[in-house]
């Protein structure tokens, strides 16, 4: 569903991301972790067609995000670390403006359940000067799901949400991948990731330093058996001889 | 601590500065940056081939001045925005509010920050006017105006901590100020009862005897009292800038320096009030929420929420189409529409039904003053009007996610600002219209003033959209350049005249070619289609301009989908 094919972003001289090569299927979740500036907003970024990748080839569902990304772009959701919202808009307007983006025809009908499963039902006629963080973040992640994408990049999703939300968007993110979206996670709650994702990609100075399963990574590095992923995190990073 | 914001305003000035310079690694800013330059040389050079000015103008322009100074010190107790005046960054109240930083250090941080606009003013305007005049040279008209800005400056400060208080704390806080206002308020009833009293006279110079009549007329007003009275402090305060030798310029500029000392004191002794406007208004934007909507408290929020029914949106159709309508709701949001559209319809109505009636020239005074306004609008219009991409810059990383191409979001994101822009002119020439209603003394029939109104339908959208166009062109291009917010105030008054002028040339520029290939159509039909040829013109010069502003808007769409948030410096 998501192929990503030899990624590189340079800025200048600085390569914030490198000969990066992934697949992620129909179903699965991809936890992106590695330190800060490690390369994954950068990444994800260039996968929603925010960023044009200095070299390498981004398809979504078999649409190239160079030749057509108008066609990428709509069949794929991006929610950002930082919940930039429209302050004229409400809640409800929010998921009416992207129904229209995304030509979803029976938005209204959708509008009930979504705010409903992100506990936004009461707050439909807010503004964001009168949501939290927290809120925010849902509201991204409804505006999201509301045109059923293919493909789902989620850049820091948990920040700002309480523990029940944080449960609610776990839940929220395997039922989503059941339904068949592929999706990328970032996050730096390790033990979050590892709950709900199926893969996992550990980034560092732009470069991917593992990528599979925890059974896959581990078997690549049996010294680490037995040892949860933040412990497996700190002793790759560390290994590569990081720093952050 | 005042060492700490000084250090704090001089590197983040100096920052800005250096970080707008680096940009000049792109070819295309290079190219705007020599075009500036260029543009201010040539108009140096003309300043300098020029001759002195008749030192019996002084005169005139002092009182022009006065009367210029008289009319933004009016606005700003009138229509001033508390919001820039006051504006603190969120770092600023993080930092500074919650800091151990006394209120009145806060206010000298604020003068002392205002004062680096006012300085980039004063070399812009001493660049503009760099021919000797008057006798006095380039470096002391720059002083007298840094004087006169700065003046004025503290002056919209000072209303703004007035206005604030009493908005916020009603008849207590008028109590504490009362001076102030009250002086505001006789200064403004003379403005009104003056400009009353002279509209029969003023009406009659338009009718008949063309600018210079309308000036004469204005002079005699201006030095009868109890006009001359108000006009004394702003004629101290500008006569710096006419000194016919530097003996006198010494000699006007102690008047001038005793007002800003009189200022400065007024405003760092309102830093109660400032403590409570300031911070209250800085802390509001933070949570992005406008003193305006707060101001608005007579409408329940569930009202304001609710949208006309224009302003349905269907979740099928043109996707940009969400662009549009997104842009369209931030505009009824942040202003009561409805209210002001009732409030014009009625005061039309009320200017027609004078416009019948004999021997009172209100109404074609107030008509003619729209149709002013209406042309103004095509300059000053797009700096008020911003609900387009300007106001997106912010948001660019989530416009670029958007499945959407660059040529169809400038094309929606521009297309709502220009509709905007096009009613509000529209409104402006609807009133005109109804004020001379009843006049049977115009040049122009009524026919003809109706059909001039059905071609203002026809023709002000496109002009619109290409004036807009400029607008957002320059923010698609030079996004680390252009600022997201407006900038105001006599602080900014040589960047936005600026800013008018090369909006003014672009836009000429752009509708010259369509007019004259429809004039010219026109001129060839006439013989075979008689008074039908206009209607050749108009359809020639709006497809041509249709078709140029097509252009532009893919191009800039390219351009767009080239740009990079990080690279634009924009989020």
């Amino acid at each position: 569903m998501i192929a990503v094919d030899g990624l590189e972003k340079v800025y200048g001289d600085f390569a914030a991301v490198q000969g990066l090569s992934f697949q992620v299927g129909s179903g699965e979740v991809l936890g992106l972790v590695g330190p800060n500036g490690a390369g994954k907003t950068t990444t994800l970024r260039s996968l929603a067609g925010i960023l044009r990748p200095t070299r390498g080839r981004i398809t979504i569902a078999g649409l190239d995000m160079s030749s057509d990304p108008v066609a990428a772009k709509s069949v794929l959701a991006f929610v950002p670390d930082e919940p930039h919202l429209f302050e004229y808009l409400t809640v409800e307007e929010h998921l009416r403006f992207v129904g229209r983006l995304y030509q979803v025809a029976d938005t209204e009908d959708r509008i009930p359940a979504l705010l409903e499963e992100l506990e936004l039902i009461g707050k439909r006629e807010s503004l964001p000067a009168e949501l939290s963080r927290g809120m925010k973040q849902k509201l991204l992640i409804a505006c999201a799901l509301l045109h059923r994408p293919k493909a789902l990049l989620l850049d820091e999703p948990l920040t700002g949400l309480d523990p029940v939300g944080i449960r609610r968007m776990q839940a929220t993110i395997v039922s989503r991948a059941e339904a068949g979206a592929a999706i990328i996670l970032s996050s730096h709650l390790l033990h979050l990731v590892e709950e709900v994702c199926t893969r996992l990609l550990i980034m560092h100075h732009g470069r991917a330093l593992a990528l599979g399963s925890m059974a896959e990574i581990l078997e690549a590095r049996p010294e680490m058996a037995g040892r949860t992923l933040e412990e497996i995190f700190l002793g790759i990073v560390g290994a590569d001889g990081s720093g952050d | 601590m005042l060492k700490a914001l000084t250090y704090l305003a001089t590197r983040s000035a100096w920052n800005r500065f250096a970080s707008q310079m680096r940009r000049l690694r792109t070819p295309r800013y290079v190219i705007a940056l020599l075009l500036g330059l260029f543009y201010l040389f040539v108009i140096v050079q003309q300043q300098r081939a020029a001759r002195g000015d008749d030192p019996h103008a002084a005169g005139w322009v002092e009182l022009a001045a006065a009367l210029g100074a008289l009319g933004a010190a009016a606005w700003a107790w009138l229509l001033g925005s508390e919001r820039r005046a006051l504006a603190f960054s969120p770092a600023d109240v993080t930092f500074l509010f919650a800091g151990p930083v006394t209120r009145r250090t806060l206010v000298g941080y604020k003068l002392f920050r205002s004062q680096l606009a006012v300085l980039v003013s004063v070399l812009l305007w001493t660049l503009l006017l760099s021919r000797e005049r008057f006798g006095v040279s380039v470096w002391l008209r720059a002083v007298s105006l840094w004087l006169l800005l700065t003046t004025l400056s503290l002056h919209r400060l000072g209303a703004s901590f007035v206005r604030s208080s009493i908005k916020e704390h009603g008849a207590r806080a008028l109590r504490r100020r009362l001076l102030a206002p009250v002086a505001a308020c006789i200064t403004l009833g003379i403005i009104g009862w003056t400009v009353w009293r002279a509209s029969p006279a003023l009406a009659e110079a338009a009718r008949g005897g063309g600018p210079d009549a309308i000036v004469a007329v204005l002079t005699a007003i201006a030095l009868q009292p109890p006009l001359a009275w108000v006009l004394v402090p702003f004629h101290l305060i500008v006569r710096p800038l006419t000194a016919p030798s530097p003996g006198a310029w010494l000699h006007a500029t102690w008047p001038a320096l005793g007002i800003l000392a009189a200022h400065v004191v007024w405003v760092i002794s309102s830093d109660a009030a400032f403590e409570e406007s300031a911070a209250e208004y800085s802390l509001s934007r933070i949570r992005r929420e406008t003193p305006e909507e707060r101001a608005r408290g007579t409408l329940t929020r569930s009202r304001r929420r609710r949208l006309p029914g224009l302003l349905r949106l269907e979740p099928t159709g043109w996707p940009a189409g969400a662009i549009v309508w997104k842009n369209l709701v931030a505009v009824v949001r942040l202003r009561p529409i409805r209210a002001i559209a009732i409030t014009g319809l009625a005061a039309g109505l009320g200017t027609a039904a004078l416009s019948f009636g004999r021997g009172t020239p209100a109404a074609e005074t107030l008509g003619s003053l729209a149709l002013v306004w209406a042309g103004v609008m095509f300059l000053v219009g797009p700096q008020w009007v911003r609900n387009d991409f300007r106001d997106d810059l912010s948001s660019f990383a989530l416009l670029r996610s958007f499945p959407l191409r660059g040529e169809s979001l400038v094309a929606a994101e521009v297309a709502g600002s220009a509709l905007v822009l096009t009613l509000i002119q529209l409104g402006l020439l609807t009133f005109a219209y109804l004020a001379f209603l009843g006049n049977g003394d115009m040049p122009l029939t009524l026919g003809d003033r109706t059909l001039a109104l059905i071609a203002a339908v026809v023709y002000l959208p496109p002009i619109n959209y290409a004036g807009m166009l400029i607008q957002n062109g320059a923010s698609i291009l030079f996004p680390a350049w252009v600022r997201s917010d407006r900038i105001g105030g006599v602080e900014a008054l040589g960047q936005n005249m600026l800013l008018i002028a090369v909006h003014a040339g672009a836009l000429v520029f752009l509708v010259a070619g369509p007019a004259l290939a429809g004039t010219g159509l026109q001129y060839l039909l006439r013989p075979f289609l008689g008074g039908w040829a206009e209607i050749a013109r108009a359809a020639v010069a709006i497809c041509m301009l249709i078709l140029e502003t097509r252009w532009i808007v893919r191009w800039l769409g390219g351009v767009l989908e080239r740009t990079e948030p990080a690279a634009a410096g924009v989020g």
